[in-house]
């Protein structure tokens, strides 16, 4: 695969960045999906198993909360797909305090533009010399969903050291965008949603080709 | 809004300017927003100029540049002044201000988006009409729109005090004047500050200030003075940094939030338990589905000329433990107990079979035929009951109740017959208008439900045929699937086509559909299992699959890989416990979907004995 595609080069690469960001928004879904069943926002039984990354991933089953987590994806992947967003933030708030107790950030981290469009740009003429992209050698697919996966290990693998929640919360999604996307009625300025005296630890990162996710999550140090 | 009025951020000047400045904002230019520019003027007294906010502005301009040579825009009157009187200038150092906050100045830039085209119109209208007037005011809008959080700024922009200045006023006085200015600033941050302008200060300011002209000019010299202010003011210059920089941030990027807020969750979660269990769902539905499912068919048998067309219904199991299917022109018996096959009919060799269905006895099976004909059987004798006429085109599809079948035609017809009379049509059921292809008599006989071409669902009230109770149209292509729930007699269960794919559920005492799946695949027929809360759906393309659902929680428990092509008719055993199915390549299954554990009751039999059932044996345990 990878040797015959080096003549499609300008078209892989169009393709790629739409690739890349449904692979993105994807696993943003599931990650919502995930954080959502992890940190008992909704009720277990809401939530069923779908096999995915080689895991069984949890998604919600609840018609409202399906609702709510697909509008926001479906505004996500057309922001990536202009590649507007550098952050994603889930963030779940006590209901009882309004606190801000755990935030979720992935990094989104576009690889340089340069470096894809000049591929592109020269190889439409020729089989152009391996292309210099330093950030992002072709990854197969596989690697990008064991290193999804290995993410998703860790995520769950998070509430062993996450301070318990009450199981009283709800959650908020931001996302950083540039400041010149189109901004939907459903989406209005906020702040950051920080969480206070927040303890952060940095989590696994992935990356496709056009892509790299950073993820940190931030939580109420134990007082 | 010709209003030419500018905050005037902060300047050197006197504490009490800065503070002003400061707090509110100057008037400078004609901020479009801000409507309010108040202009102090005394059409009739040179001298004094007081405006209230909104009344006068277009007044104001057209007085102030009569007056002056100054052009009309307070900024102008910075310029203008330094070129006229110096003293005033100093004095005027509060107009000045005003003029490098409003003037083209990047500080101003957020208000500069709207602003500058107005602005400069305002002006050239004020100019216009000014000439006559004499006085000149500098007004202070409101306008700083930038820095939303002072506090002061509120009031100073409701207040847009103006302040005049006529040039012709004396040096000494200038200082009162802005003294007299200062203090009105003052009171302005205050809040009600406007009237500043109108007090004895504003007279005199008035006087000494004429701003009015300047707008107009006041570019170049805007320019000018604007340049100088930077420097002289450091306090802009941060100013003017500091807003760039709130600018830039949010420029580069905003944080957005989506607002709605997420659906509550149920019931608050108690987090141990959850840890505390294996992944729940995935557990819950395993152990929910711990007995097995054989995915191997218990038995195959060849169907030869099974004709593949969805919308027919050809295979059915009796209560007698017999299946009937048609095969083109015949029907077949097949005795489940002894195996044994026997040719029932055959039609006339210009039709074929369309719809076979058993009698809720076992005793007899109607088939219908393409020509319409309906035609019952004993079976056992082996012999035809009689033929029922009426129908002009293909019988696709029957149900029985009682003494009572029920027969759905290609023309989107139902008629009800009753076998045991002459005149067999008791009653016509119009509401498909399309071909009926799924029709399925509630168990008691209260309530029909069909299905047809024209992906409408009809139930119907077996007291009033007259119209259906219900139509529902959420399907998007034919309804063959229809099954009633064998524990809650008002539930439905109905399938749609290769464009629907789905299976939803619905409540026919309300109306309301209750729940929904989507299968991902024509559905050709759905069985509720009598012992388990779960129903069987079979799939034509491209599954060609038997899935096994849960109810209500809609889990697929299990997808059996069934046949080569699609599966087009389905039958459940009596007991309940075995699946027939025939599909398109020719052949019939059998499948032990629903095998039962030793010692469970149907749930339709008596939900009641379960339970107690449970019950004696929870207490044996103990």
């Amino acid at each position: 695969m990878p040797p015959a595609s080096k003549e499609d080069r300008s078209k892989l690469h169009k393709l790629a960045l739409k690739g890349s960001s449904k692979t993105i928004v994807e696993f943003f879904d599931f990650a919502c999906n995930t954080i959502l069943f992890q940190r008992g926002v909704y009720p277990p039984e809401d939530f069923t198993t779908v096999k995915k990354y080689g895991l069984n991933m949890m998604t919600t089953c609840d018609d409202q909360v399906k609702a709510y987590i697909k509008k926001i994806m479906s505004q996500l992947s057309r922001w990536m797909q202009k590649a507007k967003i550098s952050k994603l933030v889930i963030v779940v708030t006590s209901k009882e305090t309004g606190e801000h107790v755990e935030r979720w950030q992935f990094d989104v981290n576009m690889f340089n533009d340069a470096s894809k469009k000049k591929p592109s740009a020269s190889g439409d003429k020729e089989n152009s010399a391996p292309a210099t992209q330093e950030a992002s050698p072709d990854k197969s697919d596989e690697d990008v969903q064991k290193e999804i996966q290995a993410l998703f290990r860790q995520i769950t693998a998070s509430v062993s050291f996450l301070p318990m929640l009450d199981g009283n919360c709800t959650f908020n999604v931001l996302v950083y965008a540039d400041a010149d996307s189109e901004v939907p009625l459903e989406w209005g300025d906020s702040d950051a949603k920080e969480v206070k005296n927040a303890e952060k630890v940095m989590l696994r990162s992935f990356s496709t080709n056009s892509h790299r996710i950073d993820t940190v999550v931030s939580y109420r140090l134990a007082d | 809004m010709a209003t030419t009025s500018v905050l005037t951020p902060i300047k050197r000047r006197d504490g009490i300017f800065s503070t002003r400045f400061a707090g509110g904002r100057v008037p400078l230019t004609p901020s479009p927003k801000t409507p309010r520019t108040q202009v102090i003027q005394d059409a009739g007294v040179p001298t004094e100029s007081i405006h209230h906010g909104n009344a006068n502005l277009i007044s104001r301009f057209s007085r102030s540049v009569s007056k002056t040579n100054v052009r009309d825009s307070p900024k102008s009157n910075i310029a203008s002044r330094p070129t006229r009187d110096s003293p005033r200038r100093l004095d005027l150092g509060v107009s000045d201000f005003a003029l490098t906050g409003t003037g083209p100045r990047p500080g101003t830039a957020t208000s500069a988006k709207n602003t500058p085209s107005r602005s400069r119109s305002g002006r050239a209208a004020s100019v216009h009409r000014t000439p006559k007037r004499t006085q000149s005011k500098v007004n202070y809008t409101a306008a700083d729109r930038f820095i939303p959080n002072r506090t002061t700024s509120e009031a100073i922009s409701t207040s847009g005090a103006v302040v005049k200045l006529d040039n012709e006023q004396t040096p000494g006085r200038r200082p009162k004047s802005s003294a007299s200015d200062g203090s009105v600033v003052l009171s302005a941050g205050a809040s009600s500050a406007f009237d500043l302008g109108r007090h004895p200060s504003s007279s005199d300011t008035t006087a000494s200030l004429s701003l009015e002209g300047l707008s107009l000019n006041d570019n170049d010299e805007d320019d000018e003075n604007e340049a100088p202010m930077t420097k002289a003011s450091p306090n802009t210059v941060a100013y003017q940094q500091s807003v760039a920089e709130a600018c830039g941030v949010s420029i580069k990027q905003r944080i957005l939030a989506f607002k709605p807020a997420a659906p509550e969750s149920s019931r608050p979660i108690d987090l141990r338990s959850q840890y505390n269990r294996p992944i729940k769902p995935a557990a819950a539905s395993a152990s929910h589905f711990r007995r097995r499912v054989l995915t191997a068919p218990e038995r195959v048998l060849d169907a030869p000329g099974l004709v593949d067309d969805y919308y027919l219904n050809l295979l059915d199991w009796s209560s007698g433990n017999q299946v009937a299917i048609g095969l083109e022109r015949s029907v077949y018996v097949w005795s489940a107990e002894s195996g044994s096959v026997s040719s029932l009919m055959e039609c006339p060799a210009d039709t074929y079979i369309a719809s076979v269905k058993w009698s809720g006895d076992g005793a007899y099976v109607a088939a219908g035929l393409g020509t319409g004909e309906v035609q019952i059987w004993d079976v056992e004798d082996q012999t035809k009951l009689r033929s029922m006429y009426g129908h002009e085109t293909r019988v696709s599809v029957m149900g029985w109740n009682k003494h009572i079948l029920s027969t759905g035609a290609r023309s989107g017809l139902v008629y009800n017959h009753d076998v045991r009379i002459a005149q067999h049509k008791v009653a016509e059921l119009v509401s498909h208008t399309s071909e009926v292809c799924g029709l399925e008599w509630r168990a008691d006989g209260a309530q029909l439900a069909t299905g047809g071409n024209d992906n409408l669902v009809s139930i119907w009230d077996a007291r009033s045929l007259n119209a259906p109770k219900f139509q529902k149209t959420n399907h998007k292509a034919a309804i063959k699937a229809l099954a009633w729930c064998p524990w809650q007699s008002n539930l439905l269960a109905t399938g749609g086509g290769s464009h629907d794919r789905n299976i939803h559920f619905w409540n026919t005492t309300s109306g309301a559909r209750v729940n929904s799946i989507d299968t991902g695949s024509q559905v050709t027929s759905l069985r509720w299992s009598m012992a388990y809360k779960e129903l069987v759906s079979s799939s034509g393309f491209p599954d060609n699959s038997l899935s096994i659902w849960s109810y209500p929680t809609l889990v697929k428990n299990i997808e059996i890989p069934a046949h080569e092509s699609r599966v087009l008719h389905s039958a459940l055993s009596p007991d309940g416990q075995m699946l027939a199915t025939a599909a398109a390549d020719e052949s019939l299954k059998f499948w032990k979907v629903f095998e039962k554990k030793a010692g469970t009751a149907n749930l339709a039999a008596g939900g009641s004995a379960t339970v107690k059932a449970g019950l004696t044996k929870a207490t044996t345990i103990r």
